[in-house]
């Protein structure tokens, strides 16, 4: 699962897949400041009790459901009061164990949960099965959600979901893949349609963080209507958790207070108090690093040269689990050039992507030329065409394409020039530099480009419903805790208007090899779901990106995240920060 | 004065239709869906962006989404926000106070301070207080507020330390700590209030010049009055009619005005909330924030004309 990055939170936070074992490369988090001695606080001294962390987001939330949550800032508010039943290694990715263990069958279809006996909600109560079975139940119900295809896989669900369309068919009343153990009503099994590698994080991630049936079930029943659940108050002030911190005030556009959960299962948190506060944008949030209005905070690589020079902060890098992008519309009408490989090649080898970075984010980025980020398991361990810029490359494959000069300079073909418009999000800053640049060094190869600026909301409906007026658009992935690129990459997922498809594959460009592989890692036939097997897959699928280029794929920037350095056991990784926010502790 | 403001009021049922029909077109003809937006990214799948599309009513044709709008209106039902999922009005009005006490402290700092130095400047004519109120008259709308915003939070909150760089309210403090919130809205009130009262000791010099040149204040001295009295009595309650005149359209130019101070000092307001609401395309959020402070507008403009009438016993209320 991948979310766009779009500079603002409207993105979800839907992330979940598998991994079963580990093969991480990269991504070490590295820090300047004065990590050493913070962290050799932590490790040697006790926690103080007491104090306040303050993150600031440029988002307010939305909402405290997980079910209705479609934005970052909400997904995080969540991941504070309800734990899930697993969790991701923050560093590498792996699958633990959170509120629950579980196994899978030798046939790869079926899972076994058990809730972890001490796990109970801050009222008290254990939280059971029917707690999850709950939360996938008011996914069936909602008419809100949009996460009804994450559970598509469950044996019965589709059966069970409302209303009734493609996907669903209202005709049951239960869940028939979900068997609650009669023994143990802290265990359960669920059985899917078919093998499913990315399932366990669906399974066990925020969607379905057990939901507390004492509550909420009374909007859950037989005769409950959709709205009845899409409207509860609990959705907007929760009263029962099962996270490390409880609800206490949302000042709406302002600040979001959480208070200590005195009674949670892994310990009582040591900070009294949690608060998002909401900024109005990165430059306020550097403001308030500084003066100490904020604990922790992401900045962007413009402010990081001044951050250091703060004293207070400790700054903590790693590497997002993302890239950015120029995506290139191989059925482009109009620029009818980026329909051959070797002129997509020639704008990979025509690019000082080095440069670009030094440029544009302040050399903070590692430059990329495939899907998979170095963080990822699936990141390939096979040697990929590193497109290092060779401008002498790039104008001998244009030369090849049959591309040719004119009197005027501009590359032409068939009496045709080559014009480029690289369409980019206005207001991205980073984007807008980045689209400037490329076009620019796009001009030195003989291309007409030019850069266009568009309001994002515009731009995602061309996008995704096959609008062919984009030539080439510079955008951002935030990629998911599985490596799955259905989504983005699978044929099917190609816009067509013609049929009303819409989709992620807008740069039209497809491969049945790619297809086999993307298919093979997320529903294998021989059911092998080991990192090994889908790591292969995933290579295979990779190579064909990278020789194919029909995105230049940019880079992949540094998360700059800054601390005070009075915030101890801060630890954040490209897969998680919050993991161990129990055991934060703000030293007096 | 009950017929003037009924009125007044029935006059305010078509501007109030008009306002309706330009946000509703010019809301649906930016380009984008909302939808598609707010589900961009996610695993929805295009069966639940139609089925999203129409429990909000998207799939119908225009006029029939205006006229449904309307009717729900009327019922005093603005819709639900589709990023919130709350009451549009509702949501609204929780802002609403944030922006209002911005805006009236920024325009008790426009009045206590443009006025006077309009008229002090205005007295003493052509001296140095005066070339000081003319050339602060020509700053004060010449330097960008979202500029001077920045200046000041650098120098004061964050070089000097002694006022808040953002934020309405220093977290863990109580709502009604009042001094915790004056710290807070002093730098965004001066910088809101900057072009006011550069405005008001401008308008205020000049017509109380002209004010002073009149028979009457000249009656007014020869008939052996103080100055004072000549002054505040006679002169400055006339000079005062334009501010008043004024005044109904600055309260709604400062609420719209706080949009880029909300957003420099992050203040929680309508203005930002607003804004947030247009880059989501939310619909009904952005369509009750324009309703509601269209309401607020014509109220304040009624206001305004009463007000008018009372400063200025020339204008009688018919």
């Amino acid at each position: 699962m991948s979310h766009p990055r779009t500079g603002r939170a409207l993105i979800s936070a839907l992330a979940a897949t598998m991994l079963v074992a580990t093969a991480c490369t990269g991504g070490t988090p590295t820090s300047s400041g004065a990590p050493t001695s913070s962290a050799a606080a932590s490790a040697t001294e006790a926690p103080q009790q007491g104090g306040r962390v303050i993150e600031a987001t440029i988002s307010d939330i939305a909402t405290m459901q997980p079910v209705l949550v479609n934005d970052t800032a909400s997904g995080r508010a969540t991941g504070l009061i309800y734990d899930t039943l697993i969790q991701q290694d923050a560093k590498t990715g792996e699958v633990k164990p959170r509120l629950a263990t579980y196994t899978t069958s030798s046939d790869g279809l079926t899972y076994t949960f058990e809730i972890n006996a001490k796990a109970n909600w801050s009222d008290g109560k254990p939280i059971i099965a029917q707690d999850w079975l709950s939360a996938v139940t008011a996914v069936g119900k909602s008419a809100k959600t949009v996460r009804k295809s994450t559970f598509q896989d469950i044996v019965g669900f589709n059966e069970f979901c409302a209303p009734a369309g493609a996907q669903c068919k209202a005709t049951a009343s239960t869940i028939s893949g979900i068997t609650i153990d009669t023994a143990n009503p802290k265990k359960f099994s669920v059985k899917m349609t078919k093998v499913s590698c990315p399932a366990i994080l669906d399974l066990g991630g925020a969607t379905a963080s057990p939901m507390p049936t004492h509550v909420f079930g009374k909007y859950l029943t037989a005769t409950s209507k959709a709205e009845d659940f899409d409207n509860a108050v609990e959705n907007t002030a929760p009263t029962v958790f099962s996270g490390p911190f409880t609800f206490k005030e949302w000042r709406k556009g302002d600040q979001v207070i959480f208070g200590k959960n005195a009674s949670y299962w892994q310990g009582a948190p040591n900070v009294d108090e949690y608060v998002y506060k909401v900024v109005a944008n990165t430059t306020a949030i550097t403001n308030g690093l500084k003066t100490g209005e904020i604990t922790f905070g992401s900045i962007i690589a413009k402010d990081l040269a001044d951050m250091q020079t703060v004293d207070s902060v400790k700054i903590t890098k790693y590497q997002s689990l993302g890239y950015t992008f120029i995506g290139w519309n191989t059925s482009s009408p109009t620029a009818t050039g980026l329909a051959d490989k070797r002129v997509r090649q020639a704008l990979a080898y025509g690019i000082d992507m080095d440069a670009v970075i030094k440029a544009v984010v302040f050399g903070e980025a590692t430059k990329q030329v495939a899907h998979h980020v170095p963080v990822q398991w699936a990141y390939p361990s096979v040697a990929l065409e590193a497109y290092k810029f060779d401008k002498a490359k790039a104008q001998s494959l244009l030369k090849d394409a049959g591309w040719v000069a004119g009197s005027d300079g501009i590359l032409a073909k068939d009496g045709k020039k080559f014009n480029l418009t690289i369409s980019t999000n206005s207001g991205n800053t980073e984007r807008e530099t980045l689209a400037q640049v490329a076009a620019d060094q796009y001009k030195a190869l003989g291309i007409n480009a030019v850069s266009k600026p568009e309001a994002f909301q515009g731009l995602v409906t061309k996008l995704t419903t096959g609008d062919q007026t984009l030539e080439a658009t510079i955008i951002g992935w935030s990629l998911g805790g599985d490596p799955d690129p259905y989504q983005i990459w699978h044929s099917s997922q190609i816009p067509d208007p013609s049929k009303n498809v819409t989709g992620f594959g807008f740069t039209y460009f497809k491969d049945a090899a790619m297809d086999k592989a993307i298919e093979q890692g997320r529903n294998p036939t021989d059911g092998n779901c080991s990192t090994a097997a889908r790591k292969a897959n995933y290579e295979t699928f990779n190579k064909i990106l990278n020789e194919n280029q029909p995105y230049n794929f940019g880079y992949s920037n540094n998360v700059l995240a800054v601390s005070n350095k009075s915030l101890q056991n801060f630890e954040p990784g490209s897969f998680s920060t919050l993991y161990n926010v129990h055991q934060w502790w703000i030293k007096k | 004065m009950r017929t003037f403001i009924l009125r007044r009021l029935l006059f305010a049922i078509p501007t109030l239709i008009g306002i309706s029909i330009i946000t509703f077109v010019i809301v649906r003809l930016a380009p984008g869906d909302p939808i598609r937006l707010f589900t961009f990214g996610s695993r929805a799948t295009n069966e639940d962006i139609e089925a999203l599309r129409h429990l909000y009513g998207l799939d119908q044709p225009l006029p029939i989404q205006y006229l449904d709008w309307m009717w729900k209106l009327v019922h005093l039902d603005f819709g639900r926000s589709f990023i919130y999922n709350q009451d549009a009005a509702a949501l609204f009005m929780q802002y609403v106070p944030n922006t209002l006490q911005l805006a009236i402290v920024a325009l008790a700092l426009q009045l206590v301070i443009g006025v006077p130095l309009g008229v002090i400047a205005a007295l003493k004519r052509g001296t140095w207080v005066d070339g000081f109120v003319r050339v602060f008259g020509v700053a004060g709308h010449a330097v960008p507020a979202f500029w001077l915003g920045l200046v000041l939070i650098l120098f004061f909150a964050v070089q000097l330390r002694w006022l808040p760089s953002q934020g309405m309210l220093t977290i863990g403090k109580d709502n009604w700590d009042l001094l915790d919130r004056f710290k807070h809205m002093l730098l965004p009130a001066i910088v809101l209030s900057l072009t006011g009262i550069a405005n008001y000791s401008r308008l205020l010099r000049t017509e109380t010049l002209e004010v002073l040149s009149q028979d009457f204040v000249r009656t007014a001295h020869a008939k052996g009055l103080h100055e004072r009295t000549v002054m505040f009595v006679h002169a400055l309650r006339n000079a005062l009619i334009p501010v008043v005149t004024a005044l109904g359209g600055i309260l709604a130019g400062l609420i719209g005005g706080a949009l880029v101070i909300e957003q420099v000092f992050s203040w929680p307001g309508i203005g930002r909330f607003t804004f947030a609401a247009a880059i989501a395309k939310d619909y009904p959020v952005i369509q009750a924030g324009v309703m509601i402070s269209g309401v607020l507008l014509v109220i304040s403009y009624i206001l305004r004309d009463i007000a008018y009438a009372v400063v200025d016993p020339r204008i009688g209320v018919k």
